[in-house]
């Protein structure tokens, strides 16, 4: 499974019709594409999807601001819960 | 009095005390009077609501001077048309982490003459607004005004030095002032839930019931959320007694299942636009059961209400009235309204009387909305977005959503169908308005309708929208 790709499915579906223009460093957030109430909503979809879970420290709006750090940011999140 | 050992302000990982938070306060304002700051002097507070900010608040008021707050993640425009309309004397920003001072506008500094008597009637908060000609307002309040609503809802809720309470809304938001001064005013403590998790339900549950937190003031939005999807249930605040919310109606079943999750917490909806801080409320009767909003209820005893014949306007007056718009002659003349030798503000709400004599919300008379207790001007969105030289025209329009919610689509004429992209836009949308105005959906059309008389056809695109 393509993490990278299956989050960018989630954000082109809900947030950019059509995915055009939509690289892995778009910024999103800051961008203007995703409210807080769409990450919320984008959040819930992570968590189901890979199996993981955010914490408070996760939500810094920076962190979260474009695909190759959400996707990094998953991928530490599962490469914890192997270990 | 309170203890002064007692705590005033608790964040996640800090507690500061009744003396400490004076001490800074204190120290504060020294530094600002040394800085040439004199009574009516605006000192804008750029600032998350931290510690930092609470200490702020008080030291500009002690120094006589009046506080205006500016949410940090308002594009850097927006923050100095600001900062540049209120004249603001001193900055207070955060830069690297830390609080600083900065130079606004104003004269070199001198030695500080002793401060005079301050009148109720000083203002003591300037809360800036969306504004449908483009330029946010400033919504001058007096120190009564601020009183009126903090020593009523005190009294009405019985906030004491025991309580602790949480207002997880940005110091802009007049609902910042019922945690900041019955802190104050009562001895309690006020409660700072960080803003990263504002918006984020099962945190907020989390962070309530590990602060024991006893008193919640709020937007419904964060309240709806908290019941439906952050695991708020029969239980899980068993501290919570005094539930309060504000800004936008709730729906009948999101209340229903906040009274089930709060059995025994009295529940009040408070109502009234930031021009009149809360001038209505209605207490939640036991177990919620109805399908439609709750009804805003009778007038505060503070406060004078009454029904334009005409229009089914309410019209707002009495003790927490504003004193105006900070430098707006025009708009000041349009706020408003002389009844019977009082004055009132005019709501542009509609307002009816319900069967058993209370107050009920019945919708706008202008192009206001409210999107997750957000006031948003539509006009205010278009002009943003027609500051994008390759637009043509923009029109923006509100319907209602599948999720209960507000979505905000705006349709654009562009120079050149190729020549912008939706990723553009929305990113241009970013750069000049605060966060929760940008708008949910962009659709480009050849040409915005009009009418027959060249005016813009909004309830087409109305339709349009809903589609």
């Amino acid at each position: 499974m393509d993490i990278k790709q299956e989050i960018r499915g989630y954000v082109a579906e809900h947030f950019v019709p059509g995915g055009h223009g939509l690289e892995d460093t778009t910024p999103l957030a800051s961008g203007g594409l995703i409210d807080s109430i769409g990450m919320l909503g984008l959040i819930s979809f992570m968590e189901s999807r890979f199996g993981v879970e955010f914490m408070p420290r996760d939500l810094d709006a920076q962190a979260l601001d474009n695909l190759d750090r959400i996707a990094a940011l998953i991928d530490r999140k599962l490469a914890a819960k192997g270990s | 009095m309170a203890t002064p050992s007692a705590i005033a302000v608790e964040e996640e990982d800090r507690c500061t005390s009744f003396e400490e938070l004076l001490r800074s306060a204190r120290a504060l304002a020294a530094t600002l009077r040394a800085r040439g700051v004199r009574p009516g002097d605006r000192v804008a507070l750029v600032l998350p609501k931290t510690t930092e900010a609470v200490a702020a608040v008080f030291g500009c008021l002690l120094a006589g001077a009046v506080y205006v707050p500016i949410h940090p993640r308002w594009p850097a425009d927006r923050v100095a048309t600001v900062v540049a309309d209120c004249g603001a004397r001193l900055i207070f920003e955060v830069a690297e982490g830390d609080v600083r001072l900065a130079g606004g506008q104003g004269t070199a500094p001198s030695a500080a003459p002793p401060l005079p008597e301050r009148s109720e009637e000083d203002a003591a908060v300037i809360l800036f607004t969306s504004g449908s000609t483009g330029r946010p307002k400033g919504v001058v309040l007096s120190h009564r005004a601020v009183a009126a609503f903090v020593r009523w809802s005190a009294a009405e809720f019985g906030i004491g030095a025991a309580d602790r309470i949480v207002c997880p809304s940005p110091l802009g938001f007049d609902l910042s002032t019922f945690d900041l001064f019955n802190m104050a005013l009562c001895g309690a403590t006020c409660v700072l839930a960080p803003e990263s998790i504002a918006w984020m339900p099962r945190f907020l549950v989390r962070y309530a019931a590990a602060k024991r937190v006893t008193a919640w003031y709020s937007v419904p939005s964060i309240l709806s959320r908290m019941v439906r999807d952050g695991g708020m249930g029969p239980g899980s605040c068993p501290d919570l007694r005094v539930v309060l919310f504000a800004g936008e109606p709730i729906s009948g079943s999101d209340l229903a299942l906040l009274t089930a999750a709060v059995p025994g917490a009295l529940c009040a909806n408070l109502y009234g636009p930031t021009e009149t801080n809360v001038v209505t409320f209605y207490r939640i009767p036991g177990e919620f059961d109805k399908a439609e909003p709750p009804p805003i209820g009778r007038a505060c005893p503070f406060a004078k209400v009454l029904l334009d014949d005409a229009t089914g306007e309410l019209l707002a007056g009495g003790e927490s009235l504003m004193s105006g718009y900070w430098n707006r002659p025009d708009d000041n003349a349009r706020a408003f309204a002389s009844r019977n030798g009082r004055v009132y503000y005019r709501t542009g709400d509609r307002v009816r009387l319900d069967g058993s004599g209370n107050l009920v919300f019945a919708g706008r008379l202008d192009r206001q909305v409210k999107r997750h207790g957000y006031r948003i001007e539509l006009g205010e969105i278009e002009m943003a977005i027609s500051r994008n030289p390759a637009i043509l025209e923009v029109a923006v329009v509100a319907a209602p959503g599948q999720d209960k919610g507000v979505v905000i689509t705006a349709f654009i004429a562009a120079a050149s169908s190729a020549s912008l992209s939706l990723l553009e836009v929305k990113a241009h949308c970013a750069a000049v308005l605060p966060p929760y105005m940008v708008p949910d959906r962009v659709v480009f059309l050849d040409a915005v309708p009009r009418g027959t008389r060249g005016k813009i056809d909004y309830s087409a695109l109305e339709k349009l929208a809903r589609e």
